[in-house]
């Protein structure tokens, strides 16, 4: 007896282990995602306050408003550099400096651009190190020549370059040679989360970065007794209209904030992924919980016929669940930090470096992360619970052999019936579009009656691989999974939900792939469009003067970008020039004419026309973040924005007389005609030598692209997804421990009269397969109708056309029957070890 | 019920033995150790015994003597400390697990006192499932004289939580005999029975062997059953003490008596 409870012990040791696992990992992610942001943004926070060190006051040109950071680089008006002069004479003023920033873009020792993923590239006036304050020469010293610059330690580190090497430099206007003389460093950081910056003096980066006799700032530091807001307001009242005065401290605190906003993003998306993941661990957990009474049966019966009330029952299981919880809610956390910390690592590897500083575990992540645990586990317990409050004292005196599931009904026709409910709002969708609203819901409904119809569902599978050979494997795994159909189907659709959310994905991401195409191949006319490489900021704007000057070129179409808001709405808004804008792409004019546009006028894609509800002839009103409002009338309305992601269109000097920046953000170009397109492409290349970061792609090169960066996405997406598979993987694991464990007798019979450890191990593994089969087929079926009625949704966001990627899905399939076979492996093995004697002999 | 080809198989060994039957299982020095050391028990101590083909043996002896080591031995279901077990010449020392396994499955039955059956399986699935894990086709004529020996005809469709435990025990029996093995081994096969389930089943193990030709072992403790046997083993402390063909109950009874049971 001793010797069976121990086993017992060891056998709930595994189940504690991977039920606890089940609930950890989604814990860990939600704690792993606080940590990190947290971590992040108290990083920030300490980095712009060292960076603002020693500034007391800040003077610049006020902003109309606060456009967000990525779509404007958070230019401003540059001020009249009298104005350092003016603030300078303002009592109580110890220094006044003025300072450009501007796009500066470091050549490596092979003439390729050093532009690490997606971080700023950039140059600035270095000066007095007094107003720097972090700030600190980790090498060397302060350029003070036309032909000197530092640049930060990490660049330099990463491509080289020591004192006294010639560096070459791309800016707005052309590319520039210096010699190297310092390396900077920022507090302990050697760069600004990974930006390049070069660094000059303040006069050769006023006339690098066009902004001869004016500044983007003034920094100031306040004599000795003087209060920063004191300062502050005595030189805001000599300031003239638009410029305005901060103190030190409400610039770092502004700067911080943005961060925290850009991150509240992707927290928001990180906990997303969590929340899946916490979700099939509730199923895994609702699974265990529910063997775990069965298995019980007979205790809980005996603790009824000895007195034990319902209510006692229910608090023990409850209290089960919340121990559980609480662990797994603990280990989470811990794990949680230690993710953190590896994603950290991982940026930092991919060249995104964080600020350093100790991870930062607030109260608020605690108690989220013990919270989510418990709560997970303890309604996932809730109904289990209660089937054990149903146990009759009766049951103590019967056989414990596992009562054989018999479908209800009503169960079955309950879940029929929202089968049908949601898969026919989903086809509705489907044919309707655009219903994201009712695609989710239906998807949701059809899962619900997937989770109802589950034992049912279960049954048809066992029954349908209840045939073939006698001696095959599959009659006995079918018996087992029709047996237990309950459990099986609660194990499967754990999976299901995973599934359903990768396949969906990759069929949005099928989609988009294919409209994205669609969009090339309709919009185009272009034979050729320059980009910026990688992630780069722009494409100089004398690429576009080049080629105007070629005999092969025939248009030169620029696009330029910003953020702007239209009639108070937020947006991106595009500028090109009108002069061969028809020639190079098909915006698909739906009102109006092309011939009206120009200075003064806007093209607006036909959604937003309709979302503001004006019409050719009507006014919006542009706000830029830099110059204020302007009023423009409607020239035409188009449909086909998705090639270059255009809302509203502007004419360039429109444009370029609100925004500072005139980096390209794209140039269209035909060439001459005669011109073999292979060669035109080739010339150019050559003759754009000195823009290594310009890329010359022919329209293929741009899908190609483009469906390369969706791929990305989709990796990155179902990477994060896979975790909820994994711990589906987990759930099936878990029950086939049950039940293996469960089964001892009969494996050993089975064993006895001689079934061989091979074909014990095929019974078990093919009751894995048809789990994981029923869970695949599901969540495969469901993600596509899904992901298909998604795509139908999201035409707004240029998914113009519906691809189903088959091969991938299959692929999908055939994954879950070998994930199936793996997660046997264990539970198998233990099958086939059950000791035969031990198994016959009678208690 | 007869069938004339088996009489004829067993009639012809007869010849070719000259009045010895042929032997279907036996044990030569066969001891088996429990533990080691100071608590070692000895189950089995040095039990040599000949089990001829197509007789009914049973094995008696007081609890603990060694009945159920001595036939999960011969049944290739645990192995000796010392000693062979031969079945049809075979010894089953020479043999991996694995082929212990098939032997077990084609050459051996049993049926344990209770716990016979899958409840997943039908009667039908589960007395052909020695045969299907072979992965052959059951013998159809075979079959049906094994069912209606047993008179199990109309119970095939049956799952064992259906059929009552006489039922369930003939179930047992008949996957034991689906193989045609040389032996059949029971281990108190009525224990879990009453009485007159548990008599009727004796009565279809004595038509098992008179008119099927099989061989059958059983382990009981009920002198009433071991009756049903052509020839009783006496087993104490782990050793053969005696022996007795043509058993009666009072002959039994008055031999457990001497031996002080
Ligand atoms: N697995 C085992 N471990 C240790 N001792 C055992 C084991 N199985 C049986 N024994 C011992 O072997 C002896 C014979 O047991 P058994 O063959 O079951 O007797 P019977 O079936 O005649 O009652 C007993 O003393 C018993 O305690
Ligand atoms: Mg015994």
């Amino acid at each position: 007896m001793l010797r069976l409870s121990l086993r017992n012990l060891l056998v709930s040791k595994l189940r504690l282990f991977l039920t606890v696992a089940a609930v950890t990992v989604g814990v860990s992610f939600v704690s792993g995602t606080f940590v990190l942001s947290d971590t992040m943004a108290k990083a920030f926070d300490e980095l712009y306050v060292g960076l603002t060190n020693g500034t007391d006051v800040v003077v610049k040109s006020q902003p109309a408003f606060e456009a967000d950071i990525t779509t404007n680089g958070g230019q401003v008006r540059p001020i009249d550099e009298a104005m350092v002069d003016q603030v300078r004479a303002v009592p109580g003023v110890a220094l006044a400096r003025g300072s450009v920033t501007g796009f500066a873009l470091i050549l490596d020792k092979e003439g390729r651009p050093i532009q690490p993923g997606g971080a700023p590239t950039f140059g600035a006036s270095i000066g007095d190190a007094r107003l720097s304050g972090d700030f600190v020469y980790r090498q060397g010293l302060e350029p003070t020549r036309s032909d000197q610059v530092a640049i930060d330690a990490r660049t330099a580190d990463q491509a080289g370059f020591v004192l006294g090497d010639r560096i070459d430099v791309v800016f707005q206007s052309g590319r520039q040679t210096f010699t190297l003389v310092g390396t900077i460093g920022f507090g302990e950081t050697d760069s600004l989360l990974g930006a390049t910056m070069a660094g000059f003096d303040l006069t050769t980066a006023q006339r690098l970065f066009d902004k001869v006799g004016l500044v983007d700032e003034i920094d100031v530091q306040a004599q000795r007794g003087v209060g920063a807001e004191e300062l502050r307001d005595r030189i805001a009242a000599t300031l003239p209209d638009g410029v305005e005065a901060l103190t030190g401290d409400q610039v770092a605190a502004d700067g911080s904030a943005a961060v925290r906003d850009a991150m509240g993003i992707f927290t928001q998306v990180l906990l997303v992924f969590a929340g899946i993941s916490l979700l099939v661990g509730s199923f895994v957990i609702w699974n265990t919980f529910n063997v775990l009474v069965a298995q019980r049966r007979r205790e809980v019966a005996l603790m009824r016929a000895v007195g034990a009330t319902r209510g006692q029952v229910l608090r023990g299981v409850l209290l089960e669940a919340l121990l559980v919880g609480t662990f797994s809610g603990g280990l989470g956390l811990g794990l949680g930090v230690g993710l953190a910390a590896g994603i950290r690592s991982l940026l930092k590897l991919v060249g995104v470096e964080m600020p350093t500083t100790s991870p930062a575990v607030e109260p608020r992540t605690i108690v989220a992360a013990l919270l989510v645990g418990v709560l997970v586990t303890m309604v996932a317990a809730i109904a289990p619970a209660w089937a054990a409050t149903r146990v009759a004292p009766m049951e103590a005196l019967r056989d414990a052999v596992p009562a054989r599931y018999a479908a209800g009904w009503s169960r079955s026709v309950a879940g029929g019936v929202l089968l049908t409910a949601g898969s026919a709002g989903l086809v509705a969708c489907i044919v309707v579009g655009d219903q994201r609203w009712w695609t989710v819901l239906s998807t949701l409904v059809t899962f619900a009656g997937l989770v109802v119809a589950g034992p049912t569902l279960a049954r048809l599978t066992a029954a349908a691989a209840d045939h073939g050979r006698r001696g095959g494997g599959w009659r006995m795994a079918a018996r087992n999974v029709e047996r237990s159909a309950r459990r099986s189907a609660a194990t499967a659709l754990a999976l299901t939900i995973g599934l359903t959310v990768v396949v969906a994905v990759a069929v949005s991401a099928a989609s988009l792939r294919e409209s994205v195409a669609d969009a090339v191949s309709g919009g185009n006319r272009s034979d050729l469009i320059l980009e910026p490489a990688g992630a780069g900021l722009g494409v100089s704007p004398a690429v576009a003067d080049l080629l105007r000057d070629r005999d092969d070129v025939a248009d030169v179409v620029e696009l330029r970008e910003t953020g702007a808001r239209v009639n108070g709405h937020d947006s991106l808004v595009s500028a090109m020039n009108a002069d061969g804008l028809g020639r190079v792409i098909d915006l698909g004019i739906e009102e109006g004419s092309l011939d009206t546009f120009g200075p003064g006028a806007v093209l607006v894609s036909t959604q937003r026309a309709e979302d503001l509800g004006v019409g050719v002839g009507d006014s919006v009103t542009v706000t830029f973040p830099e110059t204020g409002s302007t009023t423009m009338r409607v020239a035409a309305t188009f449909s086909r924005g998705a090639l270059i992601n255009a809302s509203y269109v502007l004419a360039l000097p429109d444009f370029a007389a609100n925004v500072t920046s005139e980096l390209d953000a794209a140039i269209l170009v035909n060439s001459a005609p005669g011109v073999d397109p292979a060669q035109g492409k080739e010339d150019i290349t050559a003759a754009l030598a000195d823009y290594p970061n310009v890329t010359v792609n022919s329209p293929d090169d741009i899908t190609e692209k483009a469906q390369s960066s969706v791929n990305q996405l989709l990796g990155i997406v179902t990477a994060l997804l896979l975790l909820a598979v994994v711990v589906a993987v987990l759930g099936i694991v878990n029950t086939l421990v049950l039940s293996v464990v469960e089964r001892t007798r009969e494996l050993g019979l089975l064993r006895a009269v001689g079934g061989t450890r091979r074909q014990v191990r095929t019974v078990v593994r093919r009751e894995s397969v048809l789990m994981s089969l029923l869970g695949a087929v599901t969540g495969v079926a469901l993600g596509t109708v899904s992901g298909v009625a998604l795509s139908r949704a999201l035409v707004d966001e240029g998914f113009t056309t519906v691809a189903v990627p088959t091969v991938t899905l299959a692929i999908y399939l055939l994954v879950a029957a070998a994930v199936g076979v793996l997660a046997a492996i264990g539970p198998a093995r233990r099958a086939s070890r059950v000791d035969v004697l031990r198994a016959i002999a009678s208690e | 019920m007869t069938t004339p080809g088996l009489r004829q198989r067993s009639a012809h060994t007869d010849e070719e033995q000259g009045r010895v039957r042929a032997v279907a299982a036996s044990a030569r020095g066969a001891c088996k150790v429990y533990g080691a050391g100071e608590t070692a028990v000895a189950a089995l101590d040095d039990v040599t015994l000949d089990l001829p083909a197509g007789r009914f043996t049973a094995i008696m002896g007081p609890s603990g003597s060694g009945k159920s080591t001595l036939m999960h031995c011969l049944a290739g279901l645990d192995t000796l400390t010392s000693g062979q077990v031969l079945i049809g010449g075979t010894d089953l020392a020479s043999l991996s697990d694995k082929e212990r396994t098939i032997l077990r499955r084609d050459r051996l039955g049993f049926v344990f006192q209770a716990f016979n059956l899958l409840p997943t399986l039908t009667a039908e699935e589960n007395i052909t499932l020695p045969v299907d894990l072979a992965g052959h086709a059951p013998e159809h004529e075979w079959f049906g004289t094994v069912v209606d020996t047993l008179n199990l005809r109309d119970r095939l469709r049956h799952r064992p939580s259906e059929l009552s435990g006489g039922q369930q025990q003939r179930v047992a029996v008949a996957r034991a005999l689906i193989t045609r093995p040389d032996v059949v081994f029971a281990d108190e096969p009525t224990g879990a029975l009453d009485r007159k389930a548990g008599v009727e089943l004796l009565r279809f193990l004595r038509s098992v062997v008179d008119d099927l030709g099989q061989t059958v072992v059983m382990v009981t403790h009920d002198p009433g059953a071991a009756a049903y046997a052509d020839r009783v083993v006496f087993l104490v402390d782990g050793g053969i003490v005696e022996e007795l063909t043509e058993p009666t109950r009072e002959r039994v009874l008055e031999i457990m008596g001497r031996l002080g049971d």
